[in-house]
């Protein structure tokens, strides 16, 4: 197998043990629908159109002026003691954090949810220092036990249902659990709150940090983001660096925006603000605060034609309405995002070698785009990118076959030729009127989709016999 | 890397970016406001699983009495001393008529205190109509862990500070930010739909929420 074709085949093969679970579209689709139905109910009666202009606006200057708002961010935020630091790689980061943590002689680290500590790879290089690190998202913990990655970026144990949930926790912390969310939920309050207590470091992400204020703000609904940013010593928070806003004023509008796509409610439970590290006479609060501020491949797209991929603030909308997800899920991707967004932001952060499959994931039907709150062309962008990745990689096989294609089909004999051997070669392979399995080269077709047969009688066979009077 | 090369490769990068204008206003959002009523908050609270109630000065007492009694089993409160300067009087005498002693931590045992304690009883800097929200400013006398670690909540504050939207929380947060390093805006009592999209309540924050907003005679 040539390498483009070893590219090519990775999501098809994911995709295909994913399909394999047969209940996944129904949880999926369960899931993604009631998120969809209350996303849309939120926003009745408000000016959407409108709305998402201006949130596309806001996204769109303030990465216009990123360097200005980062510098301003950075300082503002150093006034009030809060150590700001700027990783140019995912190395970098993680160097970085293990450091921070090592200088504290920390044992254990409670970690809310971060898309960002995900893509670095963070956990592991933590557990490999001797580390336990635990994650307090009820989601992400889940997901953590069972030594997965999430698969939502907001919901992330969406692909289980509650009976594998209890089995993975009751065996892992050695109890009997009902399959019940309650009693579920109830159990990892008790386990996570030990986690709270303990840690000696607290490690958030960060949805929006405020350039005016050198603020952090971090929404959730569990309260784990105020726990892990309230009581470990050290508040460690990590972010990429499209994550700002100008001010708080803008937050009047991403946040509603944020979470009315994301769970259908105008606000969270909580909106966390983080202005720095306990101020003098304060009676709690961690007395070091970092923020990582992230690069990792950002100023690569920054400049580029796909660069308002970096306006998305992460509600994963785009997941719940895309056709493809919610057939295969969030693992199909192999990488951190996943979805519509996850399908175009991952091969411009990792490449084209790692992923230029992903941009092949979607129907291009456009769903994404038309959900997005900050107006991302995502179909478009998804087809741009693959004909970059068609540059970047020539697949020379599939220009061959297209180029054969093409001059059978230019003159009308050889197009009648065509379709006289593909109705007898097509014998061996329809089934149910879908061919599923062609042989080579079109089995490379095949393997990720199935295909029509060619009709049994062609347009103008009839024509000529007169067919048209009775529209059949 | 260091500060100065990392903003010189986005500027760089942003160097032909075309300006965008930053939007003077925004248009109406879920979250924006039009009245800053009692009644409009109760029902947006009510709609995100808290209760609110509105009482006058005189009631204060009676109203907190209620509330302990259902949600201070063990008789264990804590109560942050920003609120009890404000309606001390009312507050000690209400938390006394149910039984419940109030537990007055040292400094640095405040976490541990508020970890045992099931209420938790905390001022709040605005009542939000159109969400049901409230703005808790930890500071000097404002514990984050009054209104984090016990199950339950009781926010107290004069109705005065009830406003219609959103829009008027932004600028007040924003005139904390020097005294308070972590104001939460919270909706509700801490919740999770990570099981099957099955929402539960009191995953890591209070299960319960009450809200009490005194009118002045």
């Amino acid at each position: 197998m040539t390498p483009e074709a070893e590219v090519y085949r990775r999501f098809e093969d994911r995709a295909a043990k994913q399909l394999r679970k047969t209940q996944l579209p129904l949880i999926l689709g369960k899931a993604t629908d009631s998120r969809e139905v209350r996303r849309r109910e939120t926003f009745a009666g408000f000016d959407l159109p409108a709305l998402r202009d201006a949130a596309e606006a806001v996204r769109a200057h303030t990465m216009a002026n990123l360097d200005t708002y980062l510098d301003r961010f950075a300082e503002r935020a150093e006034a009030k003691g809060t150590k700001v630091f700027f990783a140019a790689t995912g190395p970098e980061a993680v160097d970085y954090i293990r450091k921070v943590v090592a200088d504290r002689g920390a044992r254990l680290v409670a970690k809310g949810k971060s898309m960002a500590a995900e893509e670095i790879e963070l956990n592991p290089a933590l557990e490999a220092d001797g580390v336990q690190v635990v994650e307090t998202d009820l989601g992400e913990h889940i997901v953590q036990v069972g030594h997965e990655p999430p698969s939502h970026i907001t919901a992330p144990a969406v692909h289980m249902t509650r009976r594998d949930i209890a089995q993975l926790l009751a065996g892992h912390y050695g109890r009997t659990l009902p399959p019940e969310p309650e009693a579920l939920t109830a159990f990892a309050r008790g386990v996570l709150r030990e986690a709270f207590l303990r840690a000696e470091v607290g490690i958030s992400g960060v949805n929006f940090a405020v350039a005016e204020t050198g603020s952090l703000s971090l929404v959730t609904n569990e309260g784990n983001g105020r726990m892990v940013t309230s009581l470990p010593p050290v508040h460690v928070a990590i972010m990429g660096m499209e994550r700002i806003v100008p001010s708080f004023r803008e937050l009047e509008l991403l946040y509603p925006m944020l979470v009315a796509s994301a769970i259908g409610r105008a606000v969270s439970t909580y909106l966390s603000l983080i202005n720095g590290p306990r101020l003098p006479g304060e009676i709690d609060g961690p007395d070091e605060l970092h923020v990582v501020v992230l690069d990792n491949g950002r100023s690569r797209i920054l400049g580029g034609e796909f660069r308002s991929i970096l306006h998305c603030i992460r509600c994963g909308a785009c997941q719940n309405v895309c056709p493809v997800y919610r057939q295969v899920g969030g693992h199909a991707y192999g990488a951190v995002y996943a979805g519509p967004v996850g399908a175009v932001l991952t091969p411009l952060l990792v490449g084209f070698e790692k992923a230029g499959d992903l941009p092949h994931a979607s129907s291009l039907c456009g769903a994404c785009t038309e959900v997005c709150p900050v107006k991302i062309p995502l179909h478009e962008h998804l087809l741009g990118l693959r004909r970059e990745v068609a540059k970047a990689q020539r697949p020379t096989g599939e220009v061959l076959m297209f180029r054969t294609w093409a001059m059978a089909w230019r003159k009308p004999g050889r197009f009648l030729l065509f379709a006289r051997l593909s109705r007898l070669g097509q014998r061996l392979f329809a089934r149910r009127g879908r061919i599923r399995k062609a042989p080579f080269p079109l089995s490379r077709w095949t393997k990720g989709r199935d295909m029509s047969p060619v009709a049994g009688r062609t347009f103008r066979e009839r024509w000529r016999r007169g067919l048209r009077k009775g529209g059949a | 890397m260091d500060r100065a090369a990392f903003l010189e490769r986005v500027r760089e990068a942003v160097a032909t970016v075309p300006p965008v204008e930053l939007p003077v206003a925004f248009p109406r959002t879920p979250a924006s406001g039009s009245h800053a009523d009692f009644e409009t908050f109760r029902a947006s609270l009510a709609k995100n699983n808290g209760l609110a109630r509105s009482v006058g000065r005189t009631e204060l007492a009676g109203a907190v009495t209620e509330v302990a009694r259902e949600l201070s089993a063990s008789g264990r409160t804590v109560v942050a001393p920003d609120v009890l300067g404000l309606y001390g009087e009312e507050i000690e005498r209400g938390l006394a008529a149910a039984g419940t002693e109030i537990v007055r931590p040292e400094p640095g045992a405040w976490r541990d205190e508020a970890a045992r304690a099931d209420l938790g009883v905390t001022s709040a800097a605005l009542a939000v109509a159109s969400t049901g929200s409230i703005l808790i400013v930890p500071g000097r006398d404002h514990p984050r862990v009054a209104s984090l670690l016990p199950p339950a909540h009781l926010a107290v504050l004069p109705a005065s500070l009830l406003v219609a939207g959103l829009e008027d929380v932004m600028p007040v947060v924003t005139a904390a930010a020097d005294r308070s390093s972590a104001p939460v805006l919270i909706t509700g009592p801490s919740r999770t739909s990570d099981i099957e999209m099955t929402t539960v309540f009191g995953v890591h924050g209070p299960k319960v929420l009450r809200v009490l907003l005194v009118e002045e005679a």
